[in-house]
């Protein structure tokens, strides 16, 4: 088993940066009118909870706190490439570490051990809040009419045999749901990796001799815009797929809370 | 793209990270603003009240100032009664006091006319009895004859 000290020491310092904020402004907070940095953060957590509260039928007090954390977390994640994908490798690679890839976003074990925290929270209020309802969705859906409904004996026998069946659905359904939620994530940050790397590659030259052409310097310049460019957009889709796995995040756990239907 | 320790090690980090934000910025931060919402939804109450007891206050001195002019209108209604009254009454009884007055008048006019009268009488008699005297130059005996003279002089008054 080996582990990605790129991805463990960026998320850390995040984590650090994020923490190390919060005690700063934990002994600044004032009952008033509130300004600066607090106001600032009133406002993102006033955003956090009128979208827990618009979708959660009752209230949890770790959903807010764990909503937050992931927009937070992920958006400060997928902002580390504000700055060109290729400069902190490169500074990595001189101070002699390899393959260093500063978006940990970038690497599917975040984005899937969030995901599996939150599927891990589902499965935990599903059996907790409506345990007899999740099991039995989870052996006769979606054919449960076939032995609840039916009066026909053989039909019973039927709905009896598709058991499996409708446990390797349910499994399935289940487990898309944070495959789907890490795999976006993943996919985005990724697919924006790459085509940072890949306007780095055609447009910016490769060394002095070339720089010094006029056709080197176009390059350059043209490079760098729409590298700019391409940061910009880049910063959008972060802060966009942040918002997306937290509403995902919170959607998921509120069908858990949802009241068993009969 | 594999996934390694590097999963459980984010595991953990995620977890921790959402245990101390609650902790440390999620809960102090939203203790304030609930705080502040209540302060402010207890301010507007409280001025809600304020305004309802402003509202309230006005309608009872508006009751307060109808019924004072309605109980100063009848005061002065009453005033304007009795003054009239007060008024037929002085009147009456200046009309009272007038014909008593003239009364009074009419009858000492009637005894002053009556003294007058006597007077006359008495004075025409001696006069008359005088001139008797001289013509039929006797003594008239004022006792006799007086009673006679007396009659002669109603007679002619009458």
């Amino acid at each position: 088993m080996q582990i990605h000290l790129d991805t463990m020491l960026v998320t850390l310092t995040v984590a650090a940066l994020i923490i190390g904020f919060s005690l700063w402004l934990r002994g600044k907070i004032i009952a008033g009118a509130p300004r600066g940095a607090q106001n600032a953060v009133e406002a993102l957590i006033g955003f956090v909870n009128d979208t827990v509260r618009d979708n959660f039928p009752v209230h949890n007090p770790i959903i807010a706190p764990l909503a937050l954390t992931i927009f937070v977390f992920v958006f400060l994640c997928n902002c580390i490439d504000i700055l060109p994908a290729y400069l902190l490798g490169h500074t990595a690679h001189l101070l002699g570490i390899e393959h260093f890839r500063p978006v940990p976003t970038n690497d599917l074990n975040l984005p899937v051990a969030m995901a599996v925290v939150v599927f891990a929270m589902v499965l935990y209020y599903e059996f907790k809040l409506k345990p007899g309802h999740f099991v039995k969705e989870l052996l006769l859906q979606p054919f449960a009419s076939l032995l609840l409904d039916s009066k026909n004996p053989v039909v019973k026998l039927l709905g009896v045999l598709l058991i499996p069946l409708n446990l390797t659905l349910k499994i399935i359904e289940e487990l898309a749901k944070p495959l789907s939620l890490s795999f976006r994530l993943f996919g985005n940050m990724f697919a924006g990796e790459v085509i940072f790397l890949l306007i780095a590659m055609l447009l910016l030259v490769g060394s002095l001799d070339e720089l010094a052409s006029f056709g080197g310097l176009l390059s350059e310049v043209i490079g760098f815009f729409v590298g700019l460019g391409w940061s910009l957009f880049h910063m959008f889709i972060g802060l966009l797929q942040a918002f997306i796995f937290m509403i995902l995040s919170v959607v998921y756990l509120s069908i858990a809370h949802q009241p068993a239907e009969h | 793209m594999n996934i390694d320790l590097t999963f459980v090690g984010q595991i953990i980090v995620f977890v921790a990270m959402v245990l101390l934000l609650k902790r440390l910025l999620y809960a102090p931060i939203n203790d304030a603003m609930e705080a502040r919402t209540k302060k402010i939804e207890d301010g507007l109450a409280a001025a809600s009240a304020g305004e309802e007891a402003r509202l309230k206050a006005e309608a009872e001195a508006e009751k307060r100032i109808a019924e004072a002019k309605h109980q100063a209108q009848e005061i002065v209604a009453a005033a304007e009664r009795r003054a009239a009254e007060l008024q037929e009454e002085s009147t009456l009884r200046a009309r009272k006091d007038a014909a008593a007055i003239v009364d009074a008048g009419k009858a000492e006019l009637e005894a002053e006319k009556n003294r007058a009268r006597q007077e006359l009488r008495a004075e025409v008699a001696a006069i008359s009895m005088a001139a008797a005297e001289k013509i039929l130059g006797v003594e008239l005996d004022a006792s006799r004859h007086s009673a006679l003279i007396d009659e002669a002089i109603s007679k002619e008054l009458a």
